[in-house]
Formats: C-alpha cells, sequence, structure tokens
C-alpha cells in the first residue's frame, strides 16, 4: 500500500515543476513509509484517521476486549451480584439486600482481617520494598554486584506455600528459630505463629525473604537506567554518599519505584498463599486478611454473598489504592 | 501490519480455546451405561485412599460396577467441585461427602438420591448397627450409605505408661492422676491441635459431662452458657493451664507425637489407626486404645461415633448402578475387604477387624452399655461450628476466660435457630 504515496520522484527525473500531488487522506500513511526522521511538533500528523482505518482497528481490538470483558467484567459483575444475595453454592442465589455488607462490617472478625490487612500493605512497603533499594543501592556499581544480588533473588523462583511451609519449620514452636534461640540461652522465646499480631509480622518477615530480591532487580534495572552525566556533575560540584542518594539518585529513581510501590500496594492486598500455608489465618481468626476471608467465608463456610461482599470490598480498595497513588505520582511526575 | 495480525490470532485462539474449555464438559466420563458392570464415577477427598477403592474394584470388579476413582487431597477445593458439579451435565454417579448439615444442604435440593429401601434391606440383614441411620436420615427418609466409620477413642503410648507405671485409666478421675503423675514426671499426658480438631476435647469433656446439653446443643434445646457447658469449659482449661496439653504451636502430626512419646495420649477417632501404621507405630506393641472416660460418672460411657456417606447422585449417568453398588457396599463380603484393606472398623457387626486394639474397643463401645454421640463437627449447625473452629482454636492456644466466648457461640447459635423458626 504505501508504494503509492511514496513514488513521487523517478530516479534521475529532472526536477518537477510542482510538488506531487498526494490525495486527501494519505499524509499519515506516508508519514509512516517516509525514512525515519525525528519529528518536529510543527509536523505532527493532526488529521483524524479515515473511518475505516478506525472501524478495521476496532475489529482488532475486539477479541482481546471479549476476552477481558468475559474473564474480568463478567465475573465482576456476577460476584457484586452475588455479594447482595444469601447463596450456599447450591440451588439459586436469593436476593438479601446490603444484608451481607451490614454482616461482613459488624463481624469483628473481618475488622480483624481489615488491620491485618492494613499490618501487609504497610509491611510490605517498608520490608521487601525499602530491603530491595537497600540491596540494589548498595549493591550496584560494585565488582560481581550480580553475585551479590542472587542470593536474594533466588527465594522468588519458590512458590508461595513452599516459603510458606519452609519459614512454619522455621517459626513453629520448638522449630529451628527456638532451637537457635536456645543455643543462646533463650528458654522462653515468643510463640512466633500463636500470638497476634506477631503471627502477622513474622509471616510478612517470610514475605520480605522471598520478595526483596526481586526488588532489589527492579530497583538496579532504575539505577542503570539513570543517566551517567548529572550524577557525574553531582560528584564535581562535591555530592557524595548519603547527600548524592537522597538529592540526585533517589529522585531519579521515581518512574522505577512508582512501579515497584504500586505493585508491593496490590501485591500486599491481595496476600493468601503465605498465611494460608503457615497459620490458615489461625489461630482463630487472628492472622486473617481480606484475601483469606473472602476464600474461608465462600469455599469453608458455604457463605457465598459475604464471601462475595469481601471480594468486592478487597476489590475497591485495591483498585482505588492503585488509582490513587498512580494518579498522584504519574501527575507529580508531569509537573516535574 | 503483520504484528498486529499475529496478535489478533493470538488473542482469537486464546478465546477458541477458552470456549472449547467451556463446552469440553459434556463428553468424557462416566461411560458404561446403565447396569451391570457399569464404570461408575466416583469422586472424593480421600485421595490416600484410593489403594483401598483398587481393592474394592477387585473383588466387585468380577460380576459388579467398578469405580473410576477421582481423588481430591484438598477437601474445600473438593467441596467446591462437587457443588459445581451439579450445576453441570455432569452428576457424579458416586461421590463422598459429610453427615449433618453439609449432607442436609445436597438433600434439600434434592441432589442424592434416596436410599431408604437399601437401609430398610441392611438393617433386616443385620448389616448396620443401630443408630447409624440417624446419621443418614432426613424428614424419615435416607440417603447415601455409610462410607465408614471411626469411633473416638484415647491413644496411648504403651512404652510411656510401663515406663511410668501408669495403668490404662477406666475412669476420668484415674485419667486425670495420670495426666498429673506424667506431668510431674516430665511427660506431656495429652495430645491437642488449635485447627481441624480444635474442639474435640470439648465433644470429649461434654458428651461425659452432661449428654443431654451435648445433644441440646445440636437441637438449640441447650445452651452454651448452660452451667455443664461452663464446668467444661473450666475444666478444660484448668486442664491446658495445667500444663497438660502440647503446645498447640508444635505441627509435629499427632501420630508422630504418640509415636515418639512426645505425647503420652491423643483423643482421636480410629482413622488414627492408619496414620500410626504408616509412621511404623504397631498396635498393641507400640500402642494402645481405650475409650474416653465420661468426665461426670453419673452420665454413663458415650462414644462419639464419625461417619463419612458414600452418596449416589440424583439423576446421574449410572445412579441405578451406583445404587446397587451403595447396597453392595454395606455387605459383609464389601467391608471385609474395605475392613482388611484400611485396617480399620467396619460398621457391619459381622466384620471383625484382625487389629485386636481396634476390636477390643469395638467390642467395648457397641456392647450396650455405651452411648453413640454424633461427631460435634457434623452433629451441630454448620455456622454455629464455624465460629466454633475460632473460638475453641483461640482457646487451645491461649486458653481465656471462657464466658465470652460462649456468649458468642450462644449468639450465633440463637440467630441460627430463629431462622430456622
Amino acid at each position: 500500500m504505501p508504494h503509492r504515496t511514496t513514488v513521487t520522484t523517478p530516479p534521475g527525473a529532472a526536477e518537477p515543476a510542482a510538488p506531487p500531488v498526494v490525495p486527501e487522506g494519505e499524509t499519515t500513511m506516508t508519514a509512516t513509509a517516509a525514512p525515519p526522521r525525528p519529528p518536529t511538533s510543527a509536523e505532527r500528523p493532526a488529521r483524524r484517521p479515515r473511518a475505516t482505518y478506525r472501524w478495521s482497528a476496532r475489529g482488532f481490538a475486539l477479541p482481546a476486549v471479549l476476552v477481558v470483558a468475559l474473564l474480568l467484567y463478567v465475573p465482576f459483575v456476577w460476584t457484586s451480584y452475588l455479594s447482595l444475595t444469601e447463596y450456599n453454592g447450591l440451588g439459586d442465589p436469593e436476593l438479601v439486600g446490603l444484608a451481607k455488607y451490614q454482616e461482613m462490617l459488624t463481624d469483628a472478625g473481618f475488622l480483624n482481617s481489615l488491620l491485618n490487612t492494613v499490618f501487609w500493605v504497610v509491611g510490605t512497603l517498608v520490608l521487601p520494598v525499602g530491603l530491595g533499594l537497600v540491596i540494589a543501592v548498595l549493591a550496584y556499581g560494585l565488582k560481581a554486584s550480580f553475585w551479590y544480588r542472587l542470593p536474594f533473588l533466588l527465594p522468588y523462583a519458590i512458590s508461595g506455600v513452599a516459603v510458606g511451609v519452609i519459614w512454619t519449620f522455621v517459626l513453629q514452636t520448638g522449630g529451628a528459630l527456638d532451637e537457635a534461640l536456645g543455643l543462646f540461652g533463650v528458654t522462653d522465646p515468643p510463640r512466633w505463629l500463636l500470638d497476634a499480631p506477631l503471627n502477622t509480622f513474622v509471616m510478612i518477615a517470610a514475605a520480605t525473604w522471598q520478595g526483596a530480591g526481586v526488588n532489589a532487580l527492579l530497583f538496579t534495572i532504575g539505577l542503570q537506567s539513570i543517566p551517567k552525566e548529572p550524577l557525574e556533575a553531582a560528584r564535581l560540584d562535591g555530592a557524595s554518599g548519603w547527600t548524592m542518594f537522597r538529592t540526585m539518585t533517589w529522585p531519579m529513581l521515581t518512574p522505577l519505584t512508582t512501579v515497584v510501590v504500586g505493585l508491593s500496594i496490590v501485591g500486599s492486598l491481595k496476600q493468601f498463599d503465605i498465611i494460608w500455608a503457615m497459620t490458615k489465618g489461625g489461630p482463630g481468626v487472628s492472622s486473617e486478611t481480606l484475601a483469606l476471608t473472602m476464600y474461608k467465608d465462600t469455599f469453608v463456610e458455604n457463605d457465598y454473598g459475604l464471601g462475595a461482599a469481601v471480594a468486592v470490598f478487597l476489590t475497591v480498595v485495591t483498585v482505588a489504592a492503585s488509582v490513587l497513588y498512580l494518579r498522584r505520582q504519574l501527575s507529580g511526575a508531569r509537573e516535574s | 501490519m503483520k504484528r498486529t495480525r499475529i496478535l489478533a490470532g493470538a488473542t482469537a485462539a486464546s478465546l477458541a480455546l477458552g470456549l472449547a474449555a467451556c463446552s469440553s464438559g459434556d463428553d468424557g466420563g462416566g461411560g458404561g451405561g446403565d447396569g451391570d458392570g457399569a464404570a461408575l464415577g466416583f469422586y472424593t477427598d480421600k485421595a490416600a485412599w484410593e489403594p483401598s477403592f483398587d481393592a474394592m474394584n477387585e473383588v466387585s470388579g468380577a460380576d459388579g460396577s467398578t469405580l473410576e476413582f477421582t481423588g481430591y487431597s484438598d477437601s474445600t477445593a473438593y467441596d467446591s467441585f462437587i457443588k459445581q458439579s451439579f450445576r453441570t451435565k455432569q452428576v457424579p454417579d458416586l461421590f463422598t461427602w459429610h453427615t449433618g448439615s453439609s449432607l442436609a444442604e445436597l438433600v434439600d435440593q434434592g441432589l442424592v438420591a434416596e436410599t431408604t429401601d437399601l437401609w430398610t434391606q441392611a438393617e433386616a440383614d443385620g448389616l448396620v448397627p443401630e443408630g447409624l441411620k440417624d446419621n443418614y436420615t432426613y424428614d424419615g427418609k435416607q440417603y447415601c450409605v455409610p462410607l465408614n466409620v471411626a469411633y473416638w477413642a484415647v491413644y496411648y503410648n504403651k512404652k510411656v505408661f510401663a515406663d511410668h507405671d501408669i495403668e490404662v485409666p477406666t475412669t476420668f478421675e484415674e485419667m486425670m492422676a495420670a495426666a498429673e503423675k506424667l506431668k510431674g514426671e516430665g511427660v506431656t499426658p495429652f495430645h491437642q491441635m488449635n485447627i481441624i480438631f480444635e474442639f474435640v476435647w470439648f465433644q470429649a469433656l461434654l458428651a461425659g459431662n452432661a449428654p443431654e446439653t451435648y445433644e441440646g446443643l445440636q437441637t438449640g434445646d441447650a445452651s452454651y452458657l448452660d452451667p455443664e457447658v461452663v464446668e467444661v469449659m473450666d475444666q478444660w482449661k484448668q486442664m491446658i493451664d495445667d500444663g497438660y496439653y502440647n503446645d498447640p504451636g508444635v505441627t509435629t502430626d499427632p501420630q508422630t507425637l504418640l509415636k515418639n512419646g512426645d505425647v503420652a495420649m491423643a483423643y482421636f477417632g480410629t482413622f488414627l489407626t492408619g496414620q500410626l501404621t504408616d509412621v511404623g507405630a504397631k498396635s498393641g506393641e507400640d500402642y494402645g486404645i481405650f475409650p474416653m472416660p465420661s468426665m461426670n460418672p453419673a452420665s454413663g460411657d458415650q462414644t462419639v461415633l464419625e461417619t463419612g456417606p458414600l452418596c449416589v447422585g440424583k439423576g446421574s449417568e449410572n445412579e441405578q448402578a451406583a445404587l446397587d453398588y451403595s447396597a453392595w457396599w454395606m455387605t459383609d463380603e464389601a467391608q471385609k475387604t474395605w475392613s482388611s484393606s484400611r485396617g480399620d472398623v467396619s460398621f457391619n457387626p459381622n466384620v471383625t477387624v484382625e487389629d485386636p486394639e481396634l476390636q477390643k474397643l469395638v467390642d467395648g463401645v457397641t456392647g450396650g452399655d455405651t452411648t453413640i454421640q454424633q461427631r460435634y463437627l457434623e452433629a451441630n449447625p454448620l455456622p454455629v461450628y464455624t465460629l466454633s473452629t475460632e473460638i475453641f482454636g483461640d482457646f487451645v492456644t491461649n486458653a481465656p476466660d471462657p464466658m465470652p466466648g460462649l456468649q458468642r457461640l450462644q449468639d450465633e447459635a440463637d440467630t441460627y435457630w430463629a431462622e430456622q423458626g
């Protein structure tokens, strides 16, 4: 198709008297077919693409849109509907209005899950993200820095359930940690997995063990993408160490920090596997998070309506947190 | 352009794949058709029991139907799979389930085939003990047949008892005296755990202290705030505070703890025998079994019986063949094979189990003076049981003041019984 518009002057022909006539609507094609040339703002293709082109673009997008609608929106609408019903997974759901939300919000167990989820969000921001940053910055620029990062990265290859099983061996009463403490004369160690909120904290530590490495990897990529010149200039101005990091490196890492923090917020809000493997949310419901409460309400207690209400709540919180955070970060980036 | 085409193609392919996956429910499975010799689609959450079901196939395969085994090891995933399968055309021919409110749910929806005739025949032939039928009766009709039974009793480590010169207790008082002695000599007397089986000591103590109250809780006729219940919680708390139990933070299996003598006694269903065999402990040599003595001797002997149903999906492809198989399941021939393959007791009174400790227990508890009680988990309304896992789990772990927990349980029970009308 493009050849039609690119052939303007036959090789060896005399200089044409007038510029070639380009048919209406073909300008964009010319632009794309032209040899690479940095576009200037003056010649930005401003005209709207032809209607048939737009329709064919929609045609190409349609399958993807259908998949998303089928796999994401339909289940979400169905879950929202279930949250307004009394349903045990058999027969037909029975509409009960907002009763399930009321039940959810007045349940002490739910409020406890909410608190634990907050612990997880804050804990995950401080530990795996913070530690990841520290590892990346400390290892960056060192000889063989890869080998320093590798041990932190390896646990990421293990599934969350396996991480939970490993840490259960370590943290159970009389487990590896208690034995190790015994060598130092600690005879009455804390009951790591039994007392709340300690059990949530140690599980966040387990998640840190798994997650810090990949954050370090992401931050390293961020560090590598920082242009050398400003840093060099700052160094010439006498900046080094902490000042260098605070005033130069950290601000320039912002785009990556945004991604890492965003992922971490979403990941911690839906934290499930490590907790399920280590305490199943117990003892009682003391270490449950919203994701566990959702699962237990639905599949263990067969209260699909209540589980769906928790799911809707969790979705709203997750989406709201992500949107608010990303919007703030990205608008901040635009301003700067 | 080319890239877009590839992308569009890939999207279309994934869509097609998804649709194919959705519609593939209609083919495969079952087969065989009605009548004798059918291959019955059989689903269970007892994946580890596959060898025993294979053994059953060898006996029934000659002239009857055989099971096509699909085993789950995660019972939550299994439960939701079974529920979902009732929404499709692929209703399972045979599947294992739970008695109590879980079975009631299926019966309410008309999803399981009635087995009243099978039970009438089995009782006439003397294949089932008295009282077992109650677990399978809803509105006067029976559904499903017993897959298995387990009696709840105290397993004890024989070496620990011998080393500390302790006789097998026959009364609650003797058992407490033994616990005190063991504790004094540095041995943890009892096993308990804060998940899955957190309710069992409540069950044992209450059934032995006040059987009518234990039964009354199941029907809404008794309250968690009744003095008999409070007595039980106080007793239980005392035992925890006195250090009679292992730390619930220990996640080692009960069979291993008992075999190693880390605990001297463990209150469990007779399914523990199989688990003890798996870790190399020998019945009669390494461990023995005695019935849980009643906390209040005036209550008489009480034993908790747990039973799991084998159900026929109503409207399943091989429904009649599956019902015939269920009838065969209760016969002496089938139960002898089952009992010897599992090394476990059978509900069929004509079948003796080879393990002398188990046989002694069964003889004792089926001898006539013992009242058979249902297990707390199945006997109580699901919302109350669910809350109890939280309350008792916390109680086992922290032994708090029992009253707030009992109050919450009673509130939940009040709500439930009010809804039932």
